[in-house]
């Protein structure tokens, strides 16, 4: 009788232990998921905070620099590719995340390209809004480069949590899969420079 | 004997070896953890003139100014100053002192770094401003870039830091304390700033006049904001203090910059220039 007790009380104990384990450890993968779909919303944020700016902007050059239709064509085209590209931040997998870089490094190039094409109109290099435009999208720039850094340090965390044992037996259990990177791609990681 | 003593002496030697490899190993360890931002200072600081290129009184009177800024309004401007970005473009240096000191307050990310890299025989000298989260709408990237090349760069020509450094500071101060907002800063500069300085002023003294004979009178006048319910509140009451205060130019040196370095976070927002 005495000894049935004693076993009773066991198993209840460690039951309890384990379901506290579990829970605790379940909902700090929830936390650091959750964690990263933030960092990846940060992440469109600013890549959308620049593609905003571009209407602006290619108005703004249309104005003074007229020779330059299929630079600016380019730039509106590349826009439209990059805000049709959409990933779903529940799975953010490697592959999306680099075919979502590569439709937005695609835009930063054209902006790059325009930026040098327009050193040829001294008019327009002075233009109060432009140097405002100019002003914004360097910061977009660097926003895009701390935004990105911010996901991979929130992804690299989230990964190393889900991956370590004996949390890896659990994650699968419950679905948790492995983020993916921005990778530093060839020049795209660079804002494009723009030198008076 | 002999022979045993030059068996001594290269044990010994292997072991200086082998020394002398791992302090080379720490030395190149340490230098590229040196090429990252300055480390946090243990005494936290609003002037941080690693270039030495203010005079002691003009960092005291700076950093003095800028403690009663903090204490009064809670946002923290940090001004930085080094001889050397270690390679790192303007905008990521000012970016990793913010984010790795947590200039501002971890509620508000209301913090602003003020780069300065003196120009040098060899370098092009650089600035940037950075601006918090919390700042951003306040100071946008357009106004930091009109503050760096109207109010710095000139000075800054001139060999004048300190004088270049104030100036920026100022405007600094009164936007994010939403003293002037920044419509009123460029027209200030493309206007000369006159008729909207006095509407702006006209409707200060009526919000002033309102908030002491209203219902709720001058709640927290004394606290500096940072115990009052709302933040609109607290930026409201703070920027009269601040404004007060550096209009009567009697500043009380509180000294300590505390809560200067209180984990605020940095997207990266701002602009810079060089000369």
């Amino acid at each position: 009788m005495k000894r049935g007790y004693v076993v009773l009380v066991v198993i209840v104990a460690v039951v309890l232990v384990l379901f506290f384990w579990i829970k605790g450890m379940y909902n700090s993968m929830v936390r650091m998921d959750e964690g990263v779909s933030s960092a990846w919303a940060q992440v469109e944020n600013v890549y959308q905070r620049r593609a905003d700016l571009v209407p602006n902007l290619v108005a703004t050059v249309k104005g003074y620099a007229e020779h330059e239709s299929s630079t600016l064509e380019a730039v509106v085209n590349a826009r439209a590719k990059a805000t049709q590209m959409t990933v779903d931040p529940s799975s953010l997998s490697e592959a999306e995340i680099a075919q979502f870089t590569a439709a937005q490094d695609e835009l930063g190039a054209a902006i790059g390209r325009l930026l040098v094409s327009v050193e040829r109109y001294p008019d327009l290099k002075a233009n109060q809004n432009f140097l405002e435009l100019q002003a914004q999208l360097e910061g977009t720039e660097n926003r895009i480069t701390v935004e990105r850094q911010k996901f991979n340090e929130a992804a690299r965390s989230y990964n190393v949590t889900i991956r370590r044992f004996p949390n890896n037996i659990f994650a699968g259990m419950f679905g948790f899969e492995k983020k993916g990177y921005f990778e530093a791609s060839e020049g795209a990681e660079q804002a494009p420079v723009v030198s008076f | 004997m002999n022979s045993q003593t030059r068996y001594h002496m290269r044990t010994i030697r292997t072991i200086i070896r082998c020394l002398s490899v791992l302090c080379a190993a720490l030395a190149v360890f340490v230098s590229t953890a040196a090429a990252q931002v300055p480390e946090k200072p243990a005494v936290p600081r609003a002037v941080n003139d690693f270039a030495g290129i203010f005079s002691v009184p003009d960092a005291e009177y700076m950093n003095r100014v800028l403690v009663s800024f903090a204490d009064s309004t809670s946002n923290r401007i940090v001004v930085v100053t080094v001889n050397d970005l270690g390679g790192m473009e303007p905008a990521m240096f000012a970016y990793e002192i913010g984010e790795q000191w947590g200039v501002g307050s971890s509620k508000f990310d209301n913090g602003v770094v003020v780069l300065v890299k003196p120009k040098s025989a060899s370098s092009s000298g650089q600035v940037y401003i950075a601006v918090g989260y919390g700042l951003e709408g306040a100071i946008p990237d357009a106004i930091a870039k009109r503050i760096v090349e109207n109010e710095m760069i000139p000075r800054f020509k001139e060999n004048d830091y300190a004088g270049g450094v104030a100036a920026a500071l100022n405007v600094l101060m009164r936007l994010s304390a939403g003293e002037i907002s920044y419509k009123e800063y460029e027209d200030s500069i493309s206007a000369g700033g006159s008729i909207a300085m006095i509407v702006f002023g006209l409707l200060f003294v009526l919000i002033i006049l309102g908030a002491l004979f209203g219902k709720n009178g001058p709640r927290n006048i004394g606290s500096g904001g940072s115990h009052t319910s709302s933040v609109a509140d607290a930026i409201f009451w703070s920027s009269i203090l601040g404004g007060g205060r550096s209009h009567g130019g009697g500043f009380s040196g509180g000294g300590g910059f505390s809560g200067g370095f209180g984990g605020g976070s940095f997207g990266g927002g701002g602009a810079g220039g060089s000369w």
